[in-house]
């Protein structure tokens, strides 16, 4: 019931357009008929648009090429290609590389411990979609470059660059741990209408039998300009 | 003014309503091939209910900002034929509805619907005060799509469970409307190059709309979709093909229909097809070589010339040019289904896809009849057709492409979270906990340091 009723609404709302429409057409064309041959004569000289007896539609093959200078608006999030990242709110400061996956098709892990690894089978950081970044916690001596990771909280800021210094902004929104083999892979991993960054380290107990940390630790950021400002 | 409300176009599956018989035999041919390294993955396919759901929203979000800008067109212009596309678009309207409900319920497709239908009367008081020359009615329209784009986003983050966040989603509304309004205003200023450029982005800017609303909905109920995912690189595929075919089509209908009625914006509609054109070709050339991406371009130009013909002749009453352009267009079917065949290795069968071709053609062709006979309801279900077929033809394509290609789709989905450290500060290890080390590591340090002083010291 409550449908039909918009469906004619609207279709009432567009029939009224259409006859006011019908109404300052008639001034518009009038205008228009006035000022079409000054234009035409001062945008092109060519014989396309001339004829009036005979109608002539140049076909579009012939139109190729012809390029336009608009202004064109368009919901545009870029990514950049990750080459340093930096967390001052845990004094990190480190070069990324790149990983991909692993024979297995776990992701590869970084190959230092200072160092941070960019998954480059997925996003990239700034693009819409969850980008992510692995670093170790600890080497079999000490610490590594996200030991302190657990410790950021909503609102710290993550910076990353690309070679030429250019900038995304991400901010941290929440972390989770996880147990490893029972990870969200696509929250992690997959498309967000957001621009994501993603980042994981080793949490929980370490299992020398596995030779891996029992969990991992994620935290949730979101590119700065995606955020209610 | 009478509506045809119950038109079967709206309960018709998309992948039922097309040509499909070779896409779904080989979408389902997938099954031992694939088990190299991702354990997790079977071959990549376009064909999956994630994807299918996210054609389905790309069908129906961009054939809302095609129909709305040419509406918003018509409606300026006083076209004889603005209650049959504003009716098209109440029809979208419906199955976009049809779509959302099917998600999320009747009550949420009601709230969904009601806000939509209102979005599309704001755009048309827009329309209307531009029309009277009245500022204050445009910028009170403009008041209310904020509205709107503050309220729908709001509804979209609680139905998706905050999957979709409201603020991100407010922006990227914000720039459909504004994208409709500026093309609206650039047309309506004659700058008709520009206007031409924003239509295509905003048809263009829908699909990430859908990418982003199927993704949510994938992952809020993921056990009807049977562990297939919207965003792999096949679906990726699947959209983009999606999204050059049908806004062929819909800019050839208007191109024609611009053509036949000698307007000014004539050559920037045939500007964009070709436009539309170059973006086909480039996605030829990336999966078959630029020889082939140059083959198609040629063959695809000239059938859009072959439609300009038609319109040509039927504007001068010549029917044997009429004949010669439709002999032509069906020269092209052929020749144009061969090149397709041998391109895929005969994944896609040339017979199917000629008959695919002549419904495309007959479509368009049709659809221009009947808008030349005044007979706009006809243009309109057509137009709807032509636009909804090419749905099939991109999960067709891309289909057979993912099909010869399956390497370059594998999805970049890892089966497993990154090794992330080696325990040496963990306690649980069951080793000496790490800062024993360091302490060890100190002292060592400072014996060297000591060790290597002392002969200083004994100088």
């Amino acid at each position: 019931m409550k449908r039909w009723l918009w469906a004619v609404m609207i279709l009432f709302l567009g029939a009224c357009a259409a006859e006011t429409n019908n109404e300052t057409q008639v001034e518009n064309t009038a205008e228009v008929d006035e000022s079409a041959p000054e234009e035409e004569t001062l945008s092109t000289g060519s014989e396309d648009q001339s004829a009036e007896t005979s109608f002539s539609l140049p076909r579009p093959s012939e139109l190729a090429g012809a390029s336009s200078e608009s202004d064109i608006m368009s919901y545009e999030r870029t990514g950049i290609e990750p080459h340093r990242i930096e967390i001052p709110a845990i004094g990190v400061d480190a070069e990324i590389e790149d990983v991909g996956l692993l024979p297995g098709g776990q992701m590869d892990e970084p190959s230092t411990m200072d160092g941070v690894a960019w998954y480059e089978g997925g996003y990239q950081p700034g693009e819409q979609g969850s980008s992510v970044m692995a670093g170790h916690i600890d080497s079999r001596t000490g610490p590594a470059v996200f030991f302190d990771l657990e410790d950021l909280e909503e609102g710290d800021e993550i910076i990353v660059t690309d070679e030429s210094g250019e900038a995304r902004v991400f901010v941290v929104q929440t972390s989770e741990a996880y147990d490893r083999e029972d990870a969200p892979l696509q929250k992690i991993f997959g498309y967000s209408y957001r621009s994501q960054l993603n980042l994981i380290t080793c949490t929980g107990e370490f299992n020398s039998e596995a030779g891996t940390h029992d969990q991992r630790l994620v935290v949730y950021t979101v590119l700065k300009e995606d955020l209610p400002s | 003014m009478k509506m045809n409300w119950k038109r079967t176009l709206t309960v018709v599956p998309l992948s039922a309503a097309l040509l499909l018989p070779t896409a779904t035999a080989f979408a389902d041919d997938h099954g031992d091939h694939g088990g190299d390294g991702n354990s997790m993955e079977n071959a990549p396919t376009v064909s999956s209910p994630a994807a299918d759901l996210r054609a389905t929203l790309d069908q129906y979000l961009s054939e809302h900002a095609y129909l709305a800008v040419f509406t918003m067109q018509k409606g300026i212009d006083g076209s004889e034929d603005f209650d049959q596309i504003a009716g098209a678009l109440q029809q979208n309207t419906e199955d976009l509805t049809a779509a959302i409900e099917s998600v999320y319920g009747e009550e949420a497709g009601s709230m969904f619907q009601e806000m939509w239908e209102n979005h599309i009367g704001f755009f048309v008081d827009y329309v209307t005060a531009t029309a009277e020359g009245d500022e204050a009615g445009r910028e009170e329209a403009l008041t209310q799509l904020d509205g709107y784009r503050a309220d729908f986003s709001e509804f979209l983050e609680g139905a998706t469970d905050e999957r979709l966040e409201a603020g991100a989603l407010a922006e990227g509304l914000q720039m459909h409307v504004d994208q409709l309004v500026w093309a609206f205003d650039q047309y309506n200023e004659g700058d008709f190059d520009s206007a031409y450029d924003n239509i295509r982005e905003s048809i263009h800017h829908m699909y990430g709309v859908s990418k982003g609303l199927s993704t949510a909905i994938v992952d809020q109920f993921d056990e009807d979709f049977e562990g297939s995912m919207a965003d792999t690189p096949a679906a990726d595929l699947r959209s983009d093909l999606n999204y050059l075919f049908s806004e062929h089509a819909g800019l050839a209908v208007t191109t024609m229909q611009k053509g036949i009625d000698g307007a000014e914006d004539f050559e920037a509609a045939a500007g964009a097809l070709n436009d539309n054109t170059e973006g086909l070709t480039e996605a030829i050339s990336g999966v078959y070589g630029e020889e082939a991406g140059d083959a198609f371009n040629e063959q695809w130009s000239e059938h859009i010339d072959f439609f300009v013909d038609y319109v040509t002749a039927t504007a001068e009453e010549d029917e044997a040019g009429q004949q010669e352009a439709l002999d032509n267009l069906a020269g092209y079917r052929d020749t144009f289904s061969q090149f397709l065949s041998d391109a895929t290795e005969n994944r896609l069968e040339a017979g199917a896809l000629a008959d695919g071709l002549q419904m495309h053609v007959d479509q368009l062709v049709a659809a221009f009849d009947s808008y030349e006979a005044g007979d706009y309801e006809t243009t309109y279900e057509n137009v709807r057709e032509a636009y909804g077929h090419m749905f099939g033809v991109g999960e067709m394509m891309s289909g057979a492409i993912v099909d010869q290609f399956p390497e370059n789709f594998e999805s970049g989905m890892p089966s497993e979270m990154p090794r992330t450290g080696l325990g040496g500060t963990s306690e649980a290890a069951g080793q000496t906990p790490w800062y024993l080390y360091s302490i060890a590591v100190i002292l060592l340090a400072s014996a060297v340091v000591f060790m290597t002083r002392r002969p200083k010291v004994q100088q």
